[in-house]
């Protein structure tokens, strides 16, 4: 009783947009549970995705904000090899943020084209974070890079397998250029075989619906969502908003805090985020490419307007964003750019503040941003772990119109796991010795910023330390009168006589014995802290919040 | 509670389901089955439970020659569900409370736009949480030693606060368990008939907040499983079923006695309601036909479950969320979608059609129900298409309204989409079918299993209607439709071993590890498993157990388990390359790579202790005497936009064993109807299974 639909119809599209969606989660599902390094399996920063002949994506990922890279990402290999140079087994590869907008150096894009009876259909692609890739530091995320070449070697998209042939070369060239080839390359395989999966099953849905019938409905898909987005949009009122926010630094300059500003225009059913008057980019890695300033907006638009809304390629033409080349937001090479998320993070509670003005039912204050990403280059000799220790801290959300934050999240792009002390400890030589909610770090406010987290670690044996945070001098803001929320600190030796606390972007060299605290921002208040119900007081104590 | 005591005739399985109570009473000495079904009593389940008793002994069944209970409940499930659980206490190290606010810190099932995003209630606010001084490391060796008086202070504290179910929850309790067994210990001194939930036996596995976050479920429902439990088995007394062979079903498709240790089994039960389908097929239909692999489909009015059984085995899980919770104990693998007759269609704002998520459930049902439903469901496509018979629905129960489903589908999907009411209708038929194959095939994909070959066997009252579309979708030539698809589950509670799983991680790299270091921890899981059985009543000579370890490439994130079939215990020198090797293929198969050069890891060690039961048998149908000759109705029936067929409706009664009727048939049952499609056939085997077949 199968129905063989010619034409296309409305049943049909959405028969195989489900049916993209579920292949792209068998994708996640099979490189997750594959993942080698610590950051695939623990943190599962990576996505898989289908995309049309156009690069455009068809069903967006779980993470998010590698959606909007890909379409560059293609763009450049069509621009590179022509649509006549790609062939049926190829596999391209970049981890290059200017070049293939990738959101920094250790991620790596691998592409495949799809083809059905000799037509292209579309790609499989997938970003993973790599353990690392070469670059001053181990793990390529140098706080304190000045040119992107320090972050890592740069892969601009280059052919890694040609017709379903191994290109050995380039595989010899990423093992020479990895403190830890094994992990890196175990992961890439992982990946391949992640999106090979993808391009077998696209081909299954060619052979039972036709690849013409496949290929209307991708250009269906897309434009459904942006008509969604389109429809969404015209609900709003119309009318201009405008705010800024600052980074504490760019990691380089310490005494130097970077504006970040944003005016929205809403009118004709239209969208404009003018990031133009946005300071210059930063010396240090703060700076974001194209890909992740839409993510950011995205995130803004479909959390304000509806969190279940999806994404669109095709929604740019209700969507402008503008910048000014040379921005923070907007970076020339060689800027370097590992440290996005802590920007994109602050370009996201600005959106949020801006746009609460055409949403003030969903308004809400800013979050405790990223909680910092942590490196442990072990350098003993006693207990040798197998690579460094990578772990990726969230914070809290700020208070809202409706209710108070949530406490110990990761927010906004990052939806990250923290990695099991259990798991910590057992391969490598540390001991987790706190970890808990800070009282008091959430923002007062009619509705109270979530509690962020503290956790402290003593190292038994000697190490290099990596921390990347933000929102230690500049606290994340409250809104509409609520308190802002208290600040990051990274401490060194905390509650001892040689306690001292470091800029919160740092690398230091520490020995066995010697300990460290995280300290995540808490969230803003929302509202009047006169306006709090004395029961939400009374909460707060009972369960020592504040 | 030995086999020979065995002397009564009947063996009774009660499944409680949310609107219906099934009875499934087995006559062993005639092999005849005897059925009731009764509406559910959600306040207090027990009641219609007993009420169903009275229903068989109005029958004419004596209460004493009932020798076998099995009983499927979800009071666990529901008080999840509900928040109805116990206040719970918390006792955890001393700066460390973070684990169980923290939780993953990824917003797992939320949606990640959502920047109002919230976690469910604790189940332990701070205020009921108690930090305790004391630390072991990963290696199992203290390094701060527990601090008594602290445990007694928190203990006293808690009991003031009214805690009466505790949790211990400590870091690598599952490497050394001295300070969850002591302080468990002055919890036991200072608070009577207290209820202790020890993480170190709950689940003995690496990876805190999993250990933790089901020592904590266990907690919050010992006492609700408890109570029930109590309450049924005085029932049970009072009404003379006093055989002690009374059974629980668990989420492992295995039973445990009702007298099993509830503060670490408790949460054994959370996911149980989807599992007796399951593991009765896997029995009815896979054992007693010899069909190896099977998919089951069980669609119901709200939502489809789906899993699947390989080799004879159902698979598993090894961790679900629950009502937003995790849970972290084996589990069959079932997954479930919002699916079911009563899934609601829609046209969204791109002007393409949407089935489900949102159901219309029982009440007010679909709009053919004539109880007030507005929105169209799958029901009323279902027949608006023909499939189901207006004056034949749960038996001529309820008359269905054609016209009022026309009426809804015009107005809902076909005005909007512009498609007619005949492509609407079919249309939501169409992607309910896709919804429900999708499911299937991914879920197929991630366990690295090849549907060919397989057999689709639907249950539920609306699982035969869309079976053979769903199997004609996925390639699957085969779909076999039980006899009694609407009491399915009751028939699986007699069909299940009593089972109990153990675990205890134990990081290591696997080719380090003895022969004796790995035996060793199997004989330490061995006597766990012989104390609770003996204690449940059972002896030496009536267990088996089964070894299983959990392997995985050297850092990776996560483990596969590899069951220790082809190795004969003691543990010895040659079994690790064997193992090793079983792993790399089973790694191949599931992700479709190995690392044949790498380091494996054993994470942990796991024991399945099985004390065989007897199972219900399929009765061969009786002779065809009592066929029904019916005059068959004709109706014209929509297969798809282009085909409308004037089609057979036959009862069920009225068909002959070992008949084939080619389709396009439709087959009516009081529970159930089934759909066989134009290039379908139909037989009946000689149990009264419907064989559906694609020629």
């Amino acid at each position: 009783m199968k129905i063989k639909s010619a034409s296309l119809d409305p049943v049909t599209v959405q028969i195989l947009r489900n049916r993209i969606g579920s292949l792209t989660d068998e994708m996640h599902y099979h490189f997750f549970r594959s993942g080698y390094s610590t950051i695939v399996r623990e943190s599962r920063d990576f996505s898989c995705v289908i995309l049309d002949p156009k690069g455009r994506i068809l069903v967006a990922p779980p993470m998010f904000f590698h959606s909007t890279a890909y379409k560059y990402l293609v763009q450049r290999i069509y621009q590179i090899y022509g649509i006549a140079g790609l062939q049926d087994g190829d596999v391209f590869i970049s981890n290059h943020p200017y070049e293939g907008n990738l959101p920094h150096v250790p991620d790596m894009g691998v592409v495949m084209p799809i083809f059905q009876d000799r037509v292209l259909v579309g790609f499989s692609g997938s970003i993973a974070h790599k353990a690392d890739l070469g670059g001053t530091i181990p793990g390529s995320t140098w706080g304190q890079a000045t040119e992107i070449f320090q972050e890592g070697i740069l892969y601009p998209p280059i052919r890694y397998y040609r017709s379903g042939m191994l290109n050995l070369d380039i595989e010899r060239l990423i093992y020479a250029n990895s403190r830890f080839p094994e992990t890196t390359l175990g992961d890439l395989h992982g990946q391949v075989a992640a999106i090979d999966i993808g391009r077998q099953r696209l081909q299954n849905i060619c052979e039972e619906h036709s690849s013409k019938t496949v290929l209307e409905c991708m250009d269906a898909m897309v434009a459904a969502a942006a008509t969604e987005f389109r429809i969404a949009l015209g609900k709003l009122p119309e009318g201009r908003a405008e705010a800024e926010s600052f980074l504490d630094s760019d990691g380089v300059n310490y005494s130097k805090a970077i504006r970040i500003h944003v005016s929205i225009m809403i009118s004709n059913g239209k969208v404009i985020f003018d990031f133009s008057n946005s300071d210059l980019q930063g010396r240090g890695p703060v700076n974001i490419r194209r890909g992740l300033l839409e993510a950011c907006c995205f995130q803004v638009l479909i959390g304000m307007m509806d969190p279940d809304l999806r994404y669109s390629d095709a929604a740019f033409d209700t969507v402008h964003i503008k910048t000014r080349t040379g921005t923070v937001v907007d970076p020339e090479s060689p800027a370097p750019c590992s440290s996005y998320m802590k920007t994109c993070m602050t370009v996201i509670d600005m959106l949020i503040e801006a746009f609460g003005k055409f949403v003030p039912q969903r308004a809400a204050a800013y979050s405790g941003g990223s909680g910092g990403g942590l490196t442990i280059n072990w350098t003993g000799k006693g207990r040798v772990p197998r690579g460094n220790q990578y772990e990726i801290f969230g914070s809290a959300y700020g208070g809202s119109a409706s209710q108070d934050g949530t406490s110990g999240t990761t927010v906004h792009l990052s939806n990250i796991y923290i990695t099991p002390i259990e798991i910590v400890e057992t391969e490598f030589p540390c001991l987790v010795t706190r970890f808990e909610l800070i009282a008091g770090s959430g923002g007062d406010g009619r509705f109270r910023g979530g509690l962020s987290v503290r956790r402290n670690y003593k190292l038994l044996e000697s190490a290099t330390i990596i921390f990347r945070g933000d929102r230690a001098q500049r606290p994340p803001k409250g809104l509409a009168g609520g308190k802002p929320g208290r600040a990051s600190r990274f401490l060194i030796n905390p509650n001892s006589s040689d306690e001292q606390e470091m800029p919160i972007t740092t690398t230091v060299d520490l020995e066995a014995g010697a300990s460290i605290s995280i300290e995540a921002a808490g969230g803003g208040g929302y509202g009047n802290p006169m306006d709090r119900t004395r029961t939400n007081r009374r909460r707060d104590l009972e369960q020592k919040y504040v | 509670m030995a086999k020979q005591n065995v002397r009564g005739r009947y063996r009774l399985g009660v499944d409680v389901g949310g609107t219906h109570t099934d009875l499934v009473l087995e006559d062993k000495k005639t092999g005849s089955v005897l059925i009731e079904k009764i509406p559910s009593s959600p306040s207090n389940p027990a009641f219609a439970v007993l009420e169903g008793l009275n229903c068989l002994f109005k029958r004419g069944i004596y209460s004493n020659e009932i020798d076998f209970f099995s009983h499927g409940t979800t009071v666990t499930t529901n008080a999840l569900l509900e928040k109805k659980g116990a206040m719970v206490g918390l006792l955890i190290n001393q700066g460390y409370r973070a684990i169980c606010e923290v939780q993953t810190q990824a917003r797992d099932e939320g949606n990640p736009h959502d920047h109002l995003f919230q976690r469910p209630p604790h189940i332990t606010p701070p205020s009921l949480t108690q930090e305790i001084p004391g630390r072991v490391d990963y290696s199992g060796k203290e390094i701060i030693p527990l601090d008594l008086d602290e445990v007694e202070k928190a203990v006293k504290s808690l009991e003031k606060q009214g805690v009466r179910s505790f949790a211990i929850c400590y870091l690598f309790s599952f490497m050394c368990n001295k300070h969850e067994k002591i302080t468990e210990q002055i919890i036991r001194d200072h608070v009577p008939n207290a209820k202790v939930s020890l993480s170190c036996e709950v689940l003995p596995r690496i990876r805190e907040w999993p250990r933790y976050s089901t020592t904590l479920i266990n907690a919050y429902l010992v006492e609700v499983l408890a109570d029930y439990v109590l309450e049924l088995s005085e029932g049970l007394e009072a009404r003379g079923v006093n055989t002690p062979r009374r059974f629980l079903m668990q989420s492992n498709g295995g039973v445990m006695p009702l007298s099993a240790n509830m503060e670490s089994e408790t949460v054994h039960t959370l996911l149980s309601g989807p599992a007796a389908g399951v593991q009765g097929t896997a029995w009815l239909i896979g054992q007693s036909l010899s069909i190896d692999n099977i998919v089951t489909l069980d669609m119901g009015g709200t939502s489809a479950d789906i899993a699947f059984i390989q080799n004879g085995n159902p698979l598993e899980h090894q961790e679900a969320i629950v009502a937003e919770r995790l849970v972290a104990v084996p589990a069959l693998d079932v997954s479930t979608i919002s699916a079911g007759g009563g899934s609601i269609a829609s046209v969204n704002a791109a002007g393409f059609l949407d089935v489900g998520p949102q159901s219309a459930g029982a009440n007010p049902g679909p709009v053919c129900y004539g109880l007030g439903g507005v929105n169209p469901t799958v029901t009323d496509a279902d027949l608006v298409c023909g499939y189901l018979n207006p004056e034949f629905f749960l038996g001529g129960r309820i008359k269905l309204d054609l016209s009022a489903s026309e009426l809804a589908i015009s107005k809902t999907i076909s005005e909007p989409t512009g498609l007619d009411l005949r492509s609407s209708a079919i249309g939501i038929v169409r992607m309910v079918n896709a919804r429900m194959a999708d499911e299937i095939r991914v879920n197929a994909a991630k366990k690295g299993i090849d549907l060919s070959g397989y057999t689709l066997v639907p249950f539920g009252g609306a699982g035969p209607v869309h079976a053979a579309a769903v199997a004609e979708d996925l390639d699957i030539s085969r779909v076999l439709v039980p006899s009694k698809p609407g009491a399915f589950s009751a028939f699986g509670l007699l069909c299940a071993d009593v089972m109990h799983d153990y675990i205890r991680s134990d990081l290591h790299p696997f080719f380090e590890l003895s022969p004796d270091a790995v035996e060793n921890s199997f004989m330490e899981l061995e006597n766990r498993a012989r104390v609770d059985l003996v204690r449940e009543g059972f002896s030496e000579t009536d267990f088996k157990f089964q070894r299983e370890i959990d392997l995985r490439y050297g850092g990776q994130g996560y483990e596969l388990r590899v069951p220790l079939l082809s190795v004969e215990p003691p543990f010895s020198e040659t079994d690790f390359c064997t193992l090793a090797e079983e792993f790399h293929q089973r790694h191949e198969d599931v992700h479709g790579h190995a690392a044949r050069g790498a380091e494996i890891e054993l994470v942990s060690y796991r024991l399945r202790a099985v004390v065989e039961e007897s199972k219900i048998n399929l009765s061969k149908s009786s002779s065809s005497d009592d066929i029904l000759d019916t005059n068959c109705l004709f109706r014209n029936v929509i297969f798809d936009e282009n085909t409308i067929i004037k089609t057979m409706f036959k009862p069920r009664e009225a068909l002959r064993k070992g008949e084939r009727i080619r389709g396009p048939v439709i087959v009516e049952q009081i529970d159930s109807t089934t759909l066989v499609p134009p290039n379908w056939s139909l037989t009946v085997d000689e149990f009264n299974n419907l064989i559906l077949e694609r020629y």
